[in-house]
């Protein structure tokens, strides 16, 4: 992974707000780095028994990558990038976990820490991606809400923020898109 | 469905949804009136968000924070109060870090031991015991060692952070004067010494471990670590020894350049181990190459153990006219005998002083050797006869009866061959049953007449790989035939590397052929990658970088040494082959966990056919995936071991490892 400097993160993120995914490609390796940091987090303090607020370690990270001088447009901004990068890679792996399945004769990962993603998740979120996907056909700010909630770890206030909506509205769009989708899988799996 | 009309559906929905639930069937019907349609959808939407609960109310990485942690880039994470900066370099005993320790905010060296470690209790209170030891040497030419501890499952020990180089790197950059040598070798001498004296032997002393400050202070990092690379299993040669102090011939995976006879005979190890070492690192400095080196790690070993350094007088010319004396200090460190080398470091100490003295006056010189002088009295014959013995008894790690049972076995083929494509199909399930019982022995396997449905298994691989003997469509590369001729070259690599792992050889030979094919740069789907397709982390937990996994040179040994991890996991259960083979696909905690499952059965063994006769008690993985695992192996071994049988040219792939 080729690291990037603050300017070139700067325009690299002015460009993926304007749609440039392959500037999102970019910034996939740093904000990988933070994510796989607030994993770390995540699973100590679950060991640890305390109570996850996954909101609280997006805000740290976001903190630290702030005080290194990385521009970032502003919190909401970096909070919608960590979203889209979380899903991307948990999709990823989803597909690529999938894949042994049929890959035929004991083609499995030879090493057991390989995927640390049972089938049955996998599955489970490969039919979610798809179900969003459609969604977003549909009505696309529900489908940025679940991004930002399922995959950012965001509260129903910072996703308001991120997408300048009022916390009424996150809600209600919140509690239609779960509907929704879960309607959809269940059908799916029946 | 539309965009526009979903929206009708929402606001229903909301409204609905804003309701008590006892007045929303009302709600609706008044609200859909003449709309059925409208009324479903809502009225199963509502459903579904009364049923959903906390259906992704969880965020993703509550699931799948694991996911994101399997990666191998451990930058800008947290490990206790230690956070990231940066990686500083790998060794046998895990990767090291640039790390500051929060609570200080000082900078520290973090070493992180290999996962492996930590799934051997054993191995794991020994390594706290070990580094508790050393943590408490004080000495200023020995690293200070802050902290060992774990945190999440992940060991570590953190030391005081060095900028400086390792003599190594100061040795290949510039050629080190008389006066420097001298000082480095006093300096690390003096910090053995207050070591030794603690009881504890450094085991694995070379330029890599020693660092030099920027201000000249030298640090000897490592102390007491290298131990716990050792397998704790005894050696071959050794049986006889004290349990608690044999060692076999550990770092197998590092340099072999440094180690004593002692240490590659794999017999127990004292101080004068240390001693030797480091009178091969004085060697090496002052004649800029190494007294002991092979073509191969056995070739050096056999150096160590039978041949003389040249002469410091042809290769140390520069620095004549100190020769005599420094030729009787390396003497005195690399005889063969620990007994007849230096008693303790403080007996070198007072030689190098001594030296010194009359080098900074050269005129007593010529008053002649230092202090006695010793001859070492070559022990080449018993010595060499020990090698033998050891490359012969390698190859197989099982007991001489199991052994002589492969004997007996392999001489079933010697009749005359009949080509498999002639054979009947009933001629062919014999077959297949008569070489896995063959195969199971070399392996070192107590060989189990297999049940119709097993022979059927493997059958069904060997017939896949006859199917593709030839290229399907014109690509040559996948064919059968293509495969077993691009093993031949890697195994005498393989079985050295697995032998000097004690791992039955043909495991090496045959796993190639149903992960990679043989393609040493072969990359799966999943990530796996070269010979062995290992994954990029767990390669680098054996020392190989992401860069070198296409080098076989490289990954033979790592898989070597990865299957013997296991093999050591498995404990008793690594007698059957078939079990390490399956915990080389599966991992060996769910083999344990699968036989714990199936245990009580009728006839158990504790093999993988007694797991794949009751397979309905074990997971999906296994029904689904697993299974034809360890069939698939002894498929790809029957046809290499029977070339003739399937129109294979050369040998059978095991005699080539001869």
């Amino acid at each position: 992974m080729k690291t990037l400097s603050a300017d070139n993160l700067t325009a690299l993120l002015v460009e993926w707000r304007e749609g440039d995914e392959a500037a999102l490609e970019s910034l996939m390796p740093l904000v990988y780095n933070e994510l796989r940091s607030i994993a770390h987090r995540y699973v100590q303090r679950e060991r640890a028994g305390h109570t996850l607020q996954t909101s609280a370690l997006v805000n740290e990270a976001y903190l630290r990558l702030a005080g290194q001088n990385v521009v970032w447009q502003n919190r909401a901004h970096f909070f919608a990038v960590t979203a889209k990068v979380m899903r991307h890679i948990l999709i990823d792996h989803a597909r690529r976990r999938r894949y042994t399945k049929h890959g035929g004769d004991a083609r499995q990962v030879p090493i057991e820490e390989a995927s640390g993603m049972s089938l049955e998740r996998a599955a489970e979120l490969i039919a979610l991606e798809e179900a969003l996907d459609d969604l977003a056909k549909l009505d696309e700010r529900k489908s940025h809400v679940v991004e930002l909630r399922y995959f950012g770890g965001l509260s129903l206030e910072e996703t308001a923020e991120v997408l300048k909506i009022s916390l009424m509205t996150v809600r209600r769009d919140w509690r239609a898109a779960k509907a929704w989708l879960y309607r959809r899988l269940k059908a799916e799996e029946a | 469905m539309k965009a526009e009309r979903w929206q009708e559906i929402e606001v229903v929905l909301q409204e609905a949804l804003d309701r008590p639930p006892l007045q929303r069937a009302s709600f609706l019907d008044a609200a859909c009136a003449g709309d059925d349609e409208l009324k479903a959808e809502a009225t199963t939407l509502i459903a579904a968000y009364e049923e959903a609960g906390d259906f992704i109310e969880q965020p993703a990485i509550a699931q799948d924070a694991y996911v994101l942690l399997g990666d191998d880039n451990h930058i800008a994470r947290e490990i206790g109060p230690y956070r990231i900066i940066e990686r500083l370099g790998a060794g046998g005993m895990g990767e090291v870090y640039l790390a500051q320790d929060t609570r200080l905010s000082r900078l520290v060296a973090l070493k992180l031991l290999p996962v492996y470690f930590a799934s051997d209790e054993t191995r794991l209170r020994r390594f706290q015991s070990e580094a508790r030891a050393a943590s408490a040497l004080n000495h200023p030419n020995i690293l200070t060692i802050h902290e060992v501890g774990e945190s999440d499952g992940v060991y570590f020990i953190a030391t005081e952070f060095i900028d400086g180089k390792t003599i190594g790197e100061l040795m290949r950059e510039q050629k080190l004067s008389l006066e420097e040598i001298l000082d480095c070798v006093e300096q690390v001498a003096s910090a053995l010494a207050v070591a030794h004296a603690a009881g504890i032997v450094h085991r694995d002393i070379k330029p890599e471990n020693i660092m030099r400050r920027h201000d000249g202070l030298l640090k000897i990092l490592d102390f007491g670590i290298a131990k716990l690379l050792e397998p704790q299993t005894p050696g071959l040669l050794n049986e006889t020894a004290a349990p608690l102090t044999q060692t076999e011939t550990g770092l197998v995976l590092g340099t072999v350049n440094y180690m004593s006879p002692e240490q590659a005979r794999g017999l127990s190890v004292d101080e004068r181990t240390d001693i030797w070492s480091l009178g091969v690192v004085l060697y090496e400095m002052l004649a800029s190459r190494l007294p002991f080196s092979g073509a191969t790690r056995m070739d050096t070993m056999v150096a160590i153990l039978d041949r003389q350094p040249a002469p410091l007088s042809e290769v140390a010319r520069e620095h004549s006219l100190s020769v005599p004396l420094l030729q009787s200090i390396v003497d005195k460190c690399l005889c063969k005998e620990a007994s007849g080398r230096y008693r303790t470091v403080s007996e070198l100490l007072l030689d190098l002083k001594s030296a010194r003295e009359q080098l900074a006056n050269p005129a007593a010189i010529k008053a002649g050797p230092v202090r006695s002088r010793y001859f070492s009295l070559p022990v080449m014959g018993v010595v060499l006869l020990a090698v033998l013995a050891i490359v012969g008894t390698m190859l197989y790690r099982r007991s001489v009866r199991l052994r002589q049972s492969a004997a007996s076995t392999a001489a079933v083929t010697a009749k005359p061959v009949k080509p498999y494509a002639q054979m009947s199909e009933r001629e062919r399930l014999e077959f297949v049953a008569e070489q896995e019982q063959r195969i199971s022995a070399m392996m070192g396997e107590r060989p189990l007449k297999l049940d119709e449905n097993a022979v059927l298994l493997i059958k069904k691989h060997v017939d896949r790989y006859v199917a593709r003997m030839n290229p399907p469509d014109g690509d040559e590369s996948s064919s059968t035939r293509a495969t077993y001729k691009r093993a031949r070259p890697y195994i005498p690599l393989i079985a050295r590397s697995f032998a000097a792992r004690k791992v039955p050889v043909i495991i090496g030979i045959y796993l190639p052929v149903i992960e990679s094919a043989y393609k040493p740069c072969h990359e799966s789907t999943l990530g796996g990658k070269g010979l062995y397709q290992f994954l990029p982390s767990t390669a680098r937990i054996y020392g190989v970088s992401r860069d070198e996994m296409c080098d076989a040179e490289k990954m033979t040994p790592a898989a070597a040494h990865y299957i013997a991890d296991h093999m050591a996991e498995l404990g008793e259960d690594a007698q059957s082959v078939t079990l390490v083979l399956l915990s080389y696909n599966r991992g060996a905690q769910w083999v344990r966990d699968s036989l714990r499952q199936v245990r009580g059965t009728e006839n158990y063994a504790r093999n993988f056919w007694t797991l794949l006769a009751n397979k309905d008690a074990l997971d999906e993985g296994f029904r689904n995936e697993t299974a034809g695992y360890v069939p698939n192996f002894l498929a790809a071994a029957i046809i290499g071991e029977n070339p003739e049988a399937f129109g294979l040219e050369g040998p059978a792939l095991s005699t080539l490892a001869q």
